[in-house]
């Protein structure tokens, strides 16, 4: 809800993303501290900034895919993963990287949409089991192909961007390259809820039978949410490539895929704003923890212990965050603020 | 009400047999929907008035017959090509769409109107603003239509079960349809959101010029409103005509009250 006293006089108004001038300046004092950052952090802290940009790209993707089409996706990492070879490949062919990103988000796109197919008969558990093939075939598909071609069992290296005369290399170039890139699919995503195809992705999501019956091409609709999905997965992949200067299958694993989808529930799947707090909530979580085993390790504990009760730790963590708000942090903070326009008077 | 000759039919069904396994939900049914008119379809439960409207909007495809629309056959037609055409429907219990606003509903109504591509929505640039503009515009003067002001920004899954009908049914109008398929509006409601609804119902053919078909169990409210009225029993047109005329049909009276007709 909003505050007293804000009204829309138009309809371009009331389709704002941010609706009240507080909003807009929270906004631009974020954008400021997180270009200000790399003044005070470390090159540990600008890494784990530029991976967690990298996440929240594909994680984006699963908000479109699963938070609103409905279309449960664990293989978002193998979408990731074909961007990111998808990189390599074209970045050997000098191209520049600003045609080299797009592509790679198309190739992915293309890509996902061979395992969207199933998708017009299967939904639910069944449909997240045909996913499940994508991220299995996708490793043995990398492995049995020709060694020149992807690389193999060896991975390939990635050639650098070069921008003019600046070779991207150092840590705050990541962090500043993948800021402006988040950046641009933050907004990507939020533009994508209010249009025409957010609704008819929402709709499929709410009652697939009505919205077809409504004139919404449900199969079309269901396979572009794969296909806007993984385009946001291969702008990841492109980043992961570029920021790793070399590509495996090994990290693109099953594993990281329940994180992605892991990351969107705890944040909440019905707004990009449960994607950012997802990922920045066990991003930091984790940095958290492996920090404060670090400072305990100093001190005598042994650390193979330690690091298993870290992960332990993170997973209790994330049972009670879903305990208590099984509609994920973006939900409680939407109820949060209402509550605090309303007061001293109750919310509801 | 006048029974012009002269009025054109808009959506016409021909002789439809569906059968699921051994139950023949519908056997050689014929329909005519004229221009201006509301033609309601009645019948007891199991009929074959939900099968048949299913037909209408494509849901179901008929073993046999055909279903025309302006002249035109669309038996084959996949019913999101239907809507596009401009057949709206509205649904039995509960089908909004929960998690998104009334206002959103009713957008969602207009996508097969708007041009938007992927890239644009995703950019949302100029031309996606003002088309978004003009659409919300036309989805203002629905809601205007069916006094859902105060609703506008309510999420649908929390509105009482009348209201959300009413977003059906507003949804159904941003389809722009040149005919309105509606399956038990009534159903469930208090006689005040009946009789808000049979005046939204006539005002949508007076106002709009819309013709509507109707499944209704309510016979005070089929026998107020429509122009036309059809009966179905074990999927078969038993009657048809007026309402005087059914009202009267002695297979009609024995299909509601019993008994065997001589």
């Amino acid at each position: 809800m909003l505050p007293t006293g804000v009204h829309s006089l138009t309809y371009a108004d009331d389709a704002r993303i941010l609706r009240t001038s507080r909003a807009r300046h929270w906004l631009a004092a974020l954008v400021v501290a997180l270009l200000a950052y790399p003044a005070f952090a470390g090159p540990y802290m600008l890494g784990v900034f530029t991976h967690l940009f990298i996440t929240l790209m594909a994680v984006y993707g699963l908000y479109v895919t699963v938070g609103m089409a409905g279309q449960i996706n664990v293989a978002q990492s193998a979408f990731v993963g074909v961007g990111a070879f998808a990189t390599a490949k074209l970045s050997g062919y000098e191209i520049h990287f600003m045609l080299v990103i797009p592509l790679a988000a198309l190739i992915t796109g293309f890509v996902s949409i061979f395992f969207a197919l199933p998708a017009a008969r299967v939904k639910g558990f069944y449909l997240a089991l045909t996913t499940l093939a994508a991220q299995v075939v996708f490793p043995i598909i990398i492995l049995a192909l020709p060694t020149e071609w992807l690389g193999g069992l060896v991975g390939m290296s990635v050639e650098p961007i070069r921008m003019g005369g600046l070779t991207l290399g150092a840590p705050i170039h990541f962090y500043y390259f993948t800021l402006v890139v988040v950046a641009l699919l933050t907004v990507a995503a939020f533009n994508l809820k209010r249009s025409r195809f957010g609704r008819a992705m929402i709709a499929v999501r709410d009652n697939d039978v009505v919205a077809e019956v409504m004139g919404v091409p449900v199969f079309r609709t269901k396979v572009l949410a794969f296909f806007v999905g993984s385009l946001f997965a291969g702008v990841a992949g492109a980043c992961t490539a570029y920021f790793l200067q070399f590509v495996t299958v090994a990290s693109f694993t099953l594993f990281a895929s329940v994180w992605y989808l892991g990351m969107l529930i705890v944040g909440g799947v019905h707004s990009p704003l449960g994607a950012i707090l997802g990922v920045a909530f066990i991003t930091f979580l984790q940095e958290g923890l492996h920090a404060f085993a670090n400072t305990l390790m100093q001190s005598g504990a042994s650390g193979g212990v330690l690091f298993a009760l870290t992960s332990v730790a993170l997973g209790g963590c994330i049972l009670i965050a879903l305990i208590f708000e099984p509609r994920g942090l973006a939900h409680r903070w939407s109820v949060a603020r209402t509550t605090f326009q309303l007061w001293p008077f109750p919310r509801n | 009400m006048s029974q012009g000759a002269d009025r054109q039919p808009v959506l016409e069904a021909d002789a439809l047999s569906l059968r699921f396994g051994a139950v023949h939900a519908l056997r050689s049914v014929s329909i005519h929907v004229l221009e201006g008119q509301i033609h309601a379809v009645i019948g007891p439960n199991g009929a074959g008035k939900s099968s048949l409207l299913n037909c209408l909007s494509g849901f179901y495809r008929p073993q046999s017959g055909s279903v025309r629309f302006r002249g035109k056959d669309i038996s084959i037609l996949a019913p999101h090509h239907r809507a596009a055409l401009g057949i709206g429907r509205t649904f039995q219990g509960i089908q909004t769409y929960p998690s998104m606003t009334a206002r959103e509903n009713i957008l969602s109504g207009f996508h097969c109107r708007m041009a938007t591509g992927i890239l644009g929505a995703l950019i949302y640039w100029g031309r996606v603003r003002s088309e978004e503009e003009t659409f919300s515009e036309r989805a203002e003067a629905i809601i205007d239509f069916l006094e859902l002001e105060e609703q506008r920004h309510a999420v649908v899954g929390d509105l009482p079960y009348g209201l959300r009908k009413r977003v059906d049914l507003g949804r159904a109008l941003a389809l722009e349809p040149k005919v309105l398929v509606m399956d038990e509006p009534m159903a469930g409601m208090s006689t005040e959101e009946k009789g808000d609804l049979a005046r939204f119902i006539l005002d949508i053919r007076e106002a709009l010029g819309i013709p509507v078909v109707l499944v209704e169990h309510d016979m005070e409210v089929v026998m107020a409103i429509s122009d036309r009225v059809t009966v179905v029993d074990f999927g078969e047109v038993i009657a048809s005509g007026t309402p005087a005329e059914v009202s009267i049909n002695p297979r009609v009276v024995a299909a509601y009250l019993g008994g065997n007709v001589a």
